[in-house]
């Protein structure tokens, strides 16, 4: 997996709390992307096998609207984003620690 | 309304761009967003939602960037070695022809008749095998639209024959300029072909793209051949006839048999061609359809080759309900 901004902050975001589900407005506000970003992103993702998506559990007519789709890291995922966010970490220069001990603001691209 | 319409127009849009097996899922998924966004009546996000997806790259399948470098890599190397394969293929069918024609000629009597037929079987064999080859290598080639393989495939051709050409030139070889209206109706006929055989193989429908494709080639060849008589032989006389010998004359009438007539140097017994303007055209194109015939194969193979339904990436997610 390529680590781009982009997708660190998306794994920055869903390892916030892992067991959440998230669907994709929720991750553009956590993220601050695009949704022209975003789903490439998660798309890459789901075909690296670190992220599961799942539809929600609604029935339409009831809730009034369509059921969402969600994401959530695999195991394998966690595991796996945990390290390469670490990676990235190491690589920001000292004087640039990310903010809120997780999002790579800053760190080059790769 | 008109904010909610345009936006889904544009999530359309966007889905075209992503694998086909995933547009369901996705548009299925946005227009639940796209729900959410209209239901708080964020109008202005939900445009910005779907114009962000229409503009954006599409998640294409994650590739390799090794593999990539290496596909590209080897579809430049079979794009550009299959053309000056066919003109070795061309020249090695001329020299078994010779050969063959040394021994039958002090045998048989037809010996002069099955020359051309002998070449271009030899070359058309030939041709058929290159193809093969090609064809199983299109499985490691980079893939692109159709247009950008039809291009990729005659531009190496059109490389190929400048390249001959002007090797002929400088030995002095009188007369090459007159083949360059016919090769160059052949490349540029060629490359809708190709790209309309593209289409349809990309579409599943192989057969009809292999019709296509040959037809479309034997035409494009065809043209060439009538282009390059038709511009250097007149329909009727020009000038004083030597008594006792036919004008040098070719009547139009049986010009869509011409590119067949090059290849078997034949009438189909049918009364034109005479013997006198077979002889005529096939002084005036002798080599390029043979290299029409050599090219054709490993074009068509690899056209409908390189443009075969791409496999699945991955599987849509079935629309499990989640527990949360």
């Amino acid at each position: 997996m390529r680590l781009t901004i982009p997708v660190a902050k998306v794994l920055s975001a869903l390892l916030a709390d892992p067991e959440a589900p998230r669907y994709g407005l929720d991750l553009m506000k956590l993220t601050g992307l695009p949704s022209g970003t975003l789903y490439p992103v998660l798309h890459r993702l789901q075909a690296a096998g670190w992220l599961a998506a799942d539809w929600e559990d609604v029935d339409p007519v009831a809730a009034g609207r369509p059921a969402r789709r969600y994401y959530r890291l695999t195991g394998e995922g966690v595991r796996a984003a945990r390290l390469a966010l670490a990676e990235l970490r190491a690589l920001a220069p000292p004087g640039r620690a990310s903010r809120g001990g997780a999002e790579p603001t800053g760190a080059p691209a790769w | 309304m008109v904010t909610r319409r345009l936006a889904v127009l544009l999530l359309r849009r966007a889905a075209r761009r992503w694998p086909a097996e995933l547009r369901t899922a996705l548009i299925r998924e946005w227009d639940a967003e796209l729900h959410v966004l209209a239901g708080h009546g964020q109008r202005w996000r939900m445009l910005r939602f779907a114009a962000s997806l229409a503009a954006s790259r599409a998640g294409a399948p994650v590739v390799d960037r090794a593999v990539l470098h290496r596909r590209l890599r080897h579809t430049a190397g079979v794009l550009l070695l299959a053309p000056p394969a066919c003109v070795t293929v061309v020249l090695l069918a001329a020299v078994v022809m010779n050969l063959a024609y040394a021994v039958l000629d002090v045998r048989v009597a037809w010996a002069t008749a099955v020359q051309l037929p002998l070449w271009s079987g030899l070359t058309a064999g030939a041709g058929a095998l290159l193809a093969l080859a090609v064809t199983r290598a299109a499985r490691r080639t980079v893939r692109t639209g159709q247009l950008a393989t039809a291009l990729g495939v005659v531009l190496p051709i059109g490389l190929t024959v400048t390249v001959v050409l002007a090797a002929l030139a400088g030995q002095g070889e009188s007369g090459l300029p007159g083949t360059v209206p016919g090769l160059l109706l052949w490349l540029a006929v060629l490359v809708p072909v190709l790209w309309g055989a593209g289409v349809l193989a990309r579409r599943g429908r192989t057969r009809l793209a292999w019709f296509v494709g040959v037809l479309g080639a034997l035409v494009a060849a065809d043209a060439a051949v009538v282009l390059a008589v038709v511009s250097a032989i007149p329909a009727a006389p020009v000038g004083p006839v030597a008594d006792g010998l036919p004008a040098d004359t070719v009547d139009r009438v049986s010009a869509p048999l011409w590119l067949l007539t090059c290849w078997t140097d034949s009438s189909f017994g049918l009364p034109r061609p005479t013997a006198w303007e077979r002889f005529l055209i096939t002084d005036r194109v002798l080599v390029e359809p043979v290299f029409y015939l050599a090219c054709t194969p490993y074009a068509v193979a690899y056209t409908v080759a390189a443009a075969r339904p791409a496999p699945a990436v991955e599987p849509v997610p079935e629309p499990v309900p989640t527990s949360t």
